[in-house]
């Protein structure tokens, strides 16, 4: 099976809930995410916790982008 | 896609065999919802778990009946799971579930279901279980870091 990588969303500045995603890829840094109607830029990714079986576990930090 | 190619990709039932997951595709029930819809209410009683499908759904939470401004706590999309503290501890619901995403498409699972396929086939209700406690503990992780 292709990996999956359940994603903790995390806005930075606060103010904002962030989410929790399964997503087929792993996001990179400056790469745009789309959370509900709400776009952000992702500015840092680090693995949250070891690997388990096909599902990788990501904090990814993002910053809300304007419309 | 098959429904249990589907839930092979949801955390809680990774470890499952292909029969295994047959045997959850079994006992879910396919629900629609459009945005702003509440899937699930704070203080309600809730014998369901649910597996988001599609689309994003916002948990809040409120201090108290009359809270003016109930808190967002997570938003949860794809691949996610909720409902299933009312699975474990027959309590009432924790926060309210809405939609946020123009529509969502979410799987039911009826406690009662789940528990008798648990005892009809234990190592199901061990990984579950286990992998419960496991998505638990990631969003506490996530709230940890929101806290940052």
């Amino acid at each position: 099976m292709a990996p999956i990588f359940k994603v903790s969303y995390v806005v930075a500045g606060g103010g904002h809930p962030g989410a929790i995603v399964n997503e087929d890829q792993k996001p990179v840094v400056g790469e745009k995410v789309q959370l509900g109607k709400d776009e952000f830029e992702v500015v840092e990714v680090v693995d949250l916790i070891p690997a388990r079986g096909d599902f990788s576990f990501l904090h990814v930090t993002v910053r809300p982008l304007k419309n | 896609m098959e429904l249990a190619k589907v839930l092979s990709q949801v955390e809680l039932f990774d470890g499952l065999t292909p029969s295994e997951l047959e045997q959850i595709a079994r006992i879910c029930q396919e629900r629609s919802y459009r945005s702003g819809e509440v899937v699930a209410q704070q203080g309600a009683t809730g014998d369901e778990l649910f597996v988001i499908w599609e689309g994003l759904v916002e948990i809040v939470h409120s201090g108290s009946p009359q809270d003016p401004e109930p808190r967002t706590m997570v938003n949860l999309g794809q691949g996610q799971v909720f409902g299933e503290m009312a699975l474990v501890d027959f309590g009432p619901r924790s926060a309210t579930v809405r939609v946020v995403s123009d529509t969502a498409r979410l799987q039911a699972i009826r406690r009662d279901d789940f528990l008798a396929v648990c005892e009809e086939h234990h190592r199901v209700g061990f990984v579950v279980m286990r992998n419960i406690a496991a998505d638990l503990s990631f969003k506490l992780r996530h709230q940890n870091l929101m806290g940052r």
